[in-house]
């Protein structure tokens, strides 16, 4: 069978370096941590950033066509024959790579700042650089195999990391608990693989997208629906998205990285990835919209009951990324890139900027015992203020550009109830974020630190350039709908499978539904105000802020059960199944088919130790009998036989 | 009467049997070493009888070998008794019962 390739092959060294550089800077700081000691962070940071470089280099390669061919590809070797492996950029993977390096070198520069004295200073950084790594594995990869180890991969350093200070128990729960709930995710995904290996005999993305015009819609229905388990996981979303607020416990870069710029959106990439089957699929994508939409709403209404800044924060992500899965799920391939692309800049920012506050207040998360931060850190504040301006959608903020493309998506293929929903969500995501804000930055002081450290340059700096992409890159790339340099970039990409879905013009144009959205956002913003920022409400802060606490309804303290719920259906089932095979499977079958063993065993030892008389003459008798019974033997019945 | 081969069979048979109801019934370590050495007699009376009838030498050669080995085998069994039982009177193999279970 000829090998179908995305990509132009050949052979591209700079591929392969960026793609190994961060491993190099793993094992370094692996190996050499104690003898490293402070530099382990700058080299980290280094070779993530080198390994960006390259990826800007490599812009020429991923966006090269020849024939129907796309991109970069790079043969590696073979797992089987037949079944090869290799690295394959193109201008999808290439936009991942660039958010993962370049993003993720300044997250780990700010954590030259962020960790500073901790204990396993360099062990962070190599768990850092191992990340980078997998994940690059995850987008460069060119066939589901390779995707899949990405995959794991990630699993695990998103594992390491959450659980890196494993002094706290809670850290290591929540790191059991992310871990095994995005296993939950890998068996989709190898159930996915399984399916396609039955039916095309194939792994690579080439093979199978050319393959799939001849598989039945059934078929295809079932392998997207398999894949989108492992989205489901490893994005968050419902209703295996329990584990990303635990996933707070891990220090904020991680979170900043791990759990808002790039691993939880490896489901966005997987569907982005996969569009040619998607797009010839209206069941399944039914599904992953409808699933979508749900998520952002979910994550926002949840959004708004939380008082960890962090959790605010991840509840945050996941309702973005709730978007960005309904935006891929409908077929706008672009949009949900595209808020992929900019929610990486003003999430970390977000992240980072908390992480400014929590560092300066000695780790306090509470938001009720901020308040009139904006005065003591001004800088944070601002960096807060224009992420907040972004993340809601204000004009000319970023934010505005991917949200109204992902919204608009909705009725531009046909879908307006999710895009009712979206735009709801649109209004609640103002008012948690403005919540956010006003609580932290404004009115008074609640908490009890007197001096609020300042922190040194190498946090600030990466914090305030990520705020230039953040509030520029949707007017710069985003604007202009069709030929908007966004558009022209991912035309050759997405374009034959957007067209492959059969949709109308909608009856409103992009105009109206961005100015219906913004009416939402402000209705949004206005509640924040009046609760949180008005005359009346700061006066007595501390008090409204404990009687929301007490008067919160029990279904949003309880995070509308779906933890109760995993905790019934899953979890105590299978401790009951283990207190049985515990109690009375182990003891008694499995000990007790140990302990038969070995009672018949001492019986047949006792039965034949009564032969071993000791007496030379008993041996002697022994023999003889035996003896003469071979020789009775041949004498008459061997010889009868004749 | 002339001796047939069937005399020597049956006189080479008794003597086994009386080696073996030597080995078995008597205690004394030396008279068992003697009754085995009778069963290995017996035997070789066959090899040299039957080499006699088939006119075969193999037999001949297989005598000297058990005679040969017979006495090695009486060696080791003399030191076996000596290091044993060591200067005493009274000697009897059912004292020795180390490999009871």
């Amino acid at each position: 069978m000829p090998h179908h390739l995305l990509g132009v092959p050949g052979s591209y060294p700079l591929v392969e370096a960026l793609w190994l550089l961060p491993l190099a800077g793993a094992i370094l700081c692996w190996a050499f941590g104690p003898q490293l000691r402070t530099l382990a962070g700058w080299l980290a940071s280094a070779l993530v950033g080198a390994s960006f470089v390259l990826a800007a280099l490599s812009w020429g390669a991923a966006t090269q066509t020849a024939g129907a061919a796309l991109g970069a590809s790079q043969a590696l070797g073979s797992w089987l024959p037949g079944f090869d492996f290799g690295l394959l950029l193109d201008p999808l993977s290439l936009i991942w790579t660039f958010i993962i390096t370049g993003v993720g070198f300044l997250i780990v520069f700010y954590s030259i700042g962020y960790m500073e004295g901790d204990r396993a200073y360099a062990r962070f950084f190599a768990y850092m650089s191992f990340f980078v790594f997998a994940m690059l594995t995850l987008v460069l990869s060119d066939n589901w195999v390779g995707l899949l180890v990405g995959w794991g991969l990630v699993g695990v350093a998103s594992y390491f990391l959450i659980g890196f200070w494993f002094q706290r128990p809670s850290a290591v729960a929540a790191a059991r608990k992310a871990f095994v709930i995005n296993v939950v995710g890998d068996a989709g995904m190898m159930f996915a693989i399984f399916l396609i290996v039955a039916n095309v005999h194939a792994i690579g993305f080439g093979d199978v997208f050319s393959a799939a015009g001849g598989l039945s819609s059934t078929l295809v229905f079932w392998i997207c629906a398999a894949l989108f388990i492992g989205a489901v996981a490893k994005s968050a979303q419902i209703p295996l998205h329990t584990w990303l607020p635990d996933a707070m416990e891990g220090p904020t870069p991680v979170s900043a990285l791990i759990h808002a710029a790039t691993m939880v959106t490896a489901g966005v990439y997987l569907v982005a990835r996969s569009a040619p089957l998607w797009s010839h699929n209206p069941q399944a994508q039914v599904l992953v919209g409808t699933v979508g939409a749900i998520t952002a709403l979910t994550g926002a209404i949840l959004g708004t009951a939380q008082w960890d800044i962090k959790r605010i924060l991840a509840y945050s992500t996941m309702s973005q990324i709730g978007y960005m899965i309904m935006a891929v799920g409908v077929g706008a391939y672009e949009g949900g890139v595209a808020l992929f692309f900019t929610h990486a800049f003003f999430k970390a920012q977000l992240f980072l900027g908390a992480g400014l506050v929590i560092h300066a207040l000695n780790n306090e998360q509470d938001v009720r015992r901020m308040g009139g931060l904006w005065k003591k850190m001004p800088f944070a504040f601002w960096v807060m203020l224009t992420a907040v301006l972004a993340i809601t959608g204000v004009p000319g903020f970023s934010g505005f550009f991917s949200k109204d493309e992902v919204i608009f998506g909705d009725l531009q293929f046909g879908h307006p109830v999710l895009f009712a929903i979206s735009a709801l969500t649109a209004g609640i995501t103002a008012y948690y974020m403005f919540r956010l804000l006003f609580i932290a930055f404004f009115g008074e002081y609640r908490g009890d630190v007197d001096h609020a450290h300042a922190p040194g340059w190498t946090m600030n700096v990466p914090v305030a350039i990520l705020v230039a992409p953040s509030v520029a890159i949707g007017a710069a790339l985003l604007s202009g709908g069709e030929n908007s340099p966004w558009a022209r970039f991912f035309a050759a990409q997405f374009g034959p499978d957007m067209a492959a879905i059969a949709h109308r013009p909608p009856a409103i144009s992009e105009g109206v539904t961005s100015g219906i959205v913004f009416a939402l956002v402000l209705i949004g913003f206005a509640i924040a105000w009046w609760r949180y920022a008005s005359p009346g409400a700061q006066r007595d802060a501390g008090e409204r802020l404990e009687g929301e606490t007490r008067g919160m309804p029990a279904v949003l303290v309880h995070l509308f059960y779906v933890d109760d719920a995993i905790q019934l259906l899953f979890v105590r089932p299978a401790q009951r199944l283990g207190a049985f095979f515990g109690s009375i499977f182990d003891p008694h079958v499995i000990d007790g088919a140990v302990r038969d063993v070995v009672f018949w065993a001492r019986w047949l030892g006792t039965l034949v130790r009564s032969f071993q008389t000791g007496l030379v003459r008993a041996y002697a008798l022994i023999l003889v009998f035996g003896a003469t019974c071979f020789i009775v033997y041949y004498a008459f019945a061997a010889g009868a036989l004749h | 009467m002339a001796v047939s081969i069937d005399h020597y069979v049956g006189l080479a048979a008794v003597m086994f049997f009386i080696g073996v109801i030597g080995v078995i019934v008597r205690c004394n370590p030396l008279v068992m070493l003697m009754s085995i050495e009778l069963m290995f007699n017996a035997a070789n009376l066959l090899f040299i009888a039957f080499a006699r009838v088939w006119l075969q030498n193999a037999g001949h050669i297989f005598a000297f070998l058990v005679i040969t080995v017979a006495a090695a085998e009486a060696a080791i069994g003399l030191a076996i008794i000596v290091t044993t039982f060591g200067p005493e009177r009274y000697v009897d193999v059912d004292d020795v019962r180390a490999l009871r279970g």
